[in-house]
């Protein structure tokens, strides 16, 4: 009971001089091989106080320390016996009651007049709480990668610990020269601690440094954090160092992409604003077409009455007439029919002229043209007109694809105004692969237009074909022609090449695929027209506009028709419904309100199937065109008409058999 | 990179420190005899390194050039002993050694005659103990100063073979409150190395004895 109280004293003792920090002192008598130890030493070494005191055996300044400290404090202990005289040495001791304690043994040889150690002395200092603490940090700083430093302003060195060596690939050391720390940075960062003459004090140790290690020469990027310590007039520092490279990287690669992003986003804002411009042009162009086809209907109206009225008017004139009178009416006539070419173009440019395909033979088609070609151009050029004997024969508009070259030849004798030689020229031509305007391999009829002219430049072919595109002066053209060939060559489903070099020449060269089916279709010359033949048959009229409906109606009982008109497709049907007449051709125009041509045709060919039907129009839209072409059986008569071409289109209508 | 028959395992290194430390002792003895006032050396650590990792260490540590005493030795292990310090602390170590009472020009006449004089001291006390302690016996050519950086003082880049280890040792100098630093530096070639660690194995044996 007695020995349990006196044992809770000792312990309390202890933990108070634990808690004081110094732990018993001792003094090693080498001359006589005796330890001495106060009574906090041999408490600790659980040695009777008194006897510590008095004297015990050295051998037992080992006995307490722990096993695996014991050889270093041996060899620690045989250089201050062998002359050194500093000691100072941390080690474990093993308490009476088990724990183990991280002891501080600081300690000092004494010498005798011939430099020999006589006497030992030292103190030791439990330091376990600083060695946990220190453990910690330790375990700290190369778990977490951080290493810590401590600058005092005015040194040249700063305290820094193996983590801070290890992370700037420094050789490892507790004390380094503030110079060969600033070394590792890059060149123009800040200084990652202050050097000696930098008295300012820093604002904060908040930062990121680019540093190039020493070790191996790896560019990384360390953040260091910290406090500032006032200490008088300076400061210390006291702060870690850690790598942020991976961050740094990552951070770099996302502003990258941001950056990166922010270009994508403009080429393809770019490009969409090159496609919207592009849109916006088509729209553009479709606008105008629609606007150009509409006011050439409306003119080919005008103009039906205008040419029909003359047109009549001069068929009355009788010979006795005056002459002045009727040179005036053929001069307006003239005039109207220039109206009605101009709209026709205009019409062309539009794509919506309604083209009459038919299967041509271009020999014979050139042939016809030779005497118009004549005329129209002037005596200082000569013309060759060669085809070969055996061309194959092409599906087009013969009308415009006589338009179509007589255009290009007025074309090529503009280009030679000091005169030349003019070339047409057809010729077979199979095409094994892609040919020029990007035609597809196949068999085609190639119709050239040459020239022996100026020429034109690069940059004039590449906008030729461009509406209203002219190199003539004011006045001189209408910068319609060309476009009009291209809008031709594309609805006929044919390809245009130019060849052209500047002060020689120029070819336009036309290719049209051949027609490869006969059909039963039969050559047409539009230069051959039969004499005016009128007839008997019953004709109904539907025409909306009242003056071209009575000029076409003047014509067709003029004729010897007998005529009945309606002026919309109601009243049309309501006339095809009756029983007590038979109506042999529908004459109709394609564009009216409420029930169009079309419709009105059908209408009536379920009423009457063998009914024959002529559209007539200055403007079609797809009403009656399918891929810009009229559909086969399909018969168009475009405004404005003479009496000879309706005369003609009426009784060749009438005339054909039913298929 | 360090050969395993000569890396210096914790208790070869310690007993190396402690042999070396009494040599310091010694030499801070005779200092103090010399200049009649308190002059401390102790050596804290020890390091074996490559002669370019040497050079390396050293300039990391200096960023200022170097001056030092160098002394040959041989016997049974044998090489090149470097007592190295900043040259900024060279002329203050000799004002340390010499007292306060010489002019600056004086300190500049006395320089070599005090490094020479130092150098020696220390290096031949360091490398007497460890002949005596390890019961061997080594000689020693004269000591001659050399200035120079890390590379120069270790032979590092220059014609000479610079294959050789470096035993490293830090010291602590505390003369008349002056803060001097110096290391001790011994260039040994492998096989000399190895002898040096037999002989640090028979000195622990010795004095561990069987206990631990």
């Amino acid at each position: 009971m007695a020995e349990t109280r006196l044992q809770a004293e000792a312990a309390r003792t202890r933990s108070i001089l634990v808690a004081a920090g110094a732990s018993g002192s001792w003094d090693w008598d080498i001359v006589e091989g005796v330890l001495h130890a106060d009574a906090r030493f041999a408490e600790l070494y659980g040695l009777d106080p008194e006897e510590a005191l008095a004297g015990v055996s050295t051998e037992l300044f080992f006995k307490a320390i722990h096993p695996e400290d014991r050889a270093r404090m041996r060899i620690a202990l045989a250089g201050i016996l062998g002359g050194a005289e500093v000691f100072s040495k941390e080690f474990r001791v093993v308490a009476p009651d088990s724990s183990i304690l991280w002891m501080h043994g600081r300690g000092q040889a004494h010498f005798d007049e011939q430099d020999m150690p006589v006497r030992f002395t030292g103190l030791l200092v439990d330091v376990t709480e600083r060695k946990r603490t220190e453990e910690r940090l330790r375990v700290a700083q190369s778990a977490g990668g951080i290493g810590t430093f401590e600058y005092i302003d005015g040194f040249a060195t700063a305290t820094v610990s193996s983590e801070f060596c290890q992370l700037l690939g420094l050789y490892p050391a507790s004390v380094l020269p503030v110079r060969t720390i600033n070394g590792v940075l890059t060149e123009g960062e800040p200084l990652l601690i202050p050097q000696p003459g930098h008295d300012t004090i820093p604002e904060t140790l908040d930062g990121v440094f680019c540093i190039v290690r020493n070790e191996d020469g790896m560019a990384r990027w360390i953040a260091r954090r910290g406090e500032i310590v006032r200490e008088g007039s300076g400061y210390r520092l006291i702060g870690v160092i850690y790598d942020v490279t991976a961050a740094k990287e990552q951070e770099a690669r996302l502003r990258d992409l941001a950056d990166t992003l922010e270009v994508r986003v403009e080429q393809e804002v770019a490009e969409r604003r090159e496609a919207e411009e592009a849109l916006r042009q088509a729209q553009k162009m479709e606008a105008v077409g629609q606007l150009t086809g509409g006011i050439a209907h409306d003119f080919n109206n005008l103009l039906t009455i205008i040419i029909g009225n003359i047109d009549t008017v001069l068929r009355r004139f009788d010979s006795g007439g005056d002459p002045r009178a009727r040179r005036s009416l053929e001069n307006a006539l003239k005039g109207a029919e220039r109206a009605a070419s101009l709209t026709q173009r205009l019409l062309a440019f539009s794509r919506r002229q309604p083209l009459d395909p038919k299967t041509v033979d271009v020999d014979r088609l050139l042939a016809g043209m030779s005497d118009l070609l004549t005329r129209s151009i002037t005596e200082s050029i000569a013309i060759q007109i060669v085809a070969d004997d055996d061309l194959w024969p092409v599906e087009a508009d013969p009308h415009q694809l006589e338009n179509v070259i007589l255009n290009l030849a007025v074309n090529a004798r503009d280009a030679m105004p000091g005169g030349g030689t003019l070339t047409i020229a057809a010729r077979n031509v199979e095409l094994a692969e892609e040919g020029p305007d990007g035609a597809p391999p196949g068999q085609y009829i190639a119709i050239s237009v040459t020239d022996t002219g100026i020429g034109m430049s690069a940059d004039t072919v590449a906008r030729v074909f461009d509406p209203f595109f002219t190199t003539k002066e004011v006045g001189k053209g209408t910068g319609l022609g060309l476009s009009m060939v291209y809008g031709f060559a594309k609805q006929s489903g044919g390809y245009i090449a130019i060849d052209s070099e500047e002060r020689e020449g120029t070819t336009f060269t036309l290719y049209l695929g051949r027609k490869t089916d006969r059909g039963g279709d039969s050559f047409e010359s539009p230069g051959a027209q039969g004499a005016v033949a009128g007839g008997t048959e019953t004709l109904l009229v539907v025409e909306d506009d009242d003056e071209v409906r009575a000029y076409t109606v003047g014509i067709l009982r003029e004729l010897g028709y007998r005529v009945i008109e309606a002026h919309d497709g109601v009243s049309a049907l309501r006339l095809l419904e009756r029983e007590d007449f038979v109506i042999n051709l529908l004459l109709t125009d394609m564009v009216m309100p409420k029930m169009s041509g079309e419709e009105l045709a059908l209408k009536a060919r379920n009423l009457h199937p063998h009914i024959k039907v002529l559209f007539a129009s200055g403007y079609t839209r797809d009403a009656i065109m399918h891929d810009d072409r009229l559909d086969i059986g399909v018969d168009l008569i475009s405004k404005p008409f003479t009496y000879v071409t309706l005369a003609g289109k009426v009784r060749d209508v009438l005339d054909r058999v039913q298929a | 990179m360090i050969p395993d028959s000569v890396a210096l395992g914790e208790l070869e290194r310690d007993a190396l420190t402690e042999i070396v430390n009494i040599g310091v002792s010694r030499a801070a003895s005779s200092l103090r005899k010399m200049i009649g006032d308190h002059v401390t050396l102790s050596v804290p650590s020890i390091d074996v390194v490559s002669q370019s990792r040497a050079a390396r260490l050293i300039s990391e540590r200096e960023a200022a050039d170097l001056v030092a005493v160098r002394q040959d030795f041989s016997g049974p292990f044998s090489g090149r002993a470097l007592l190295i310090f900043p040259e900024a602390n060279s002329l203050e170590l000799v004002r340390a050694v010499t007292g306060d009472s010489l002019t600056a020009q004086e300190v500049v006449e006395m320089e070599h005659e005090a490094l020479t004089e130092t150098g020696n001291i220390i290096l031949n006390s360091c490398l007497a103990t460890m002949a005596n302690m390890l019961k061997r016996s080594l000689t020693m050519t004269i000591p001659e100063v050399l200035r120079g950086n890390g590379a120069t003082l270790f032979g590092v880049g220059a014609n000479e073979t610079a294959d050789g280890l470096v035993l490293f040792l830090y010291i602590d100098f505390a003369v008349r409150k002056r803060d001097i630093r110096g290391y001790i530096a011994m260039i040994m070639d492998i096989p000399s190395l190895e002898v040096l660690k037999e002989l640090l194995d028979e000195f622990i044996a010795r004095v561990v004895g069987t206990d631990g």
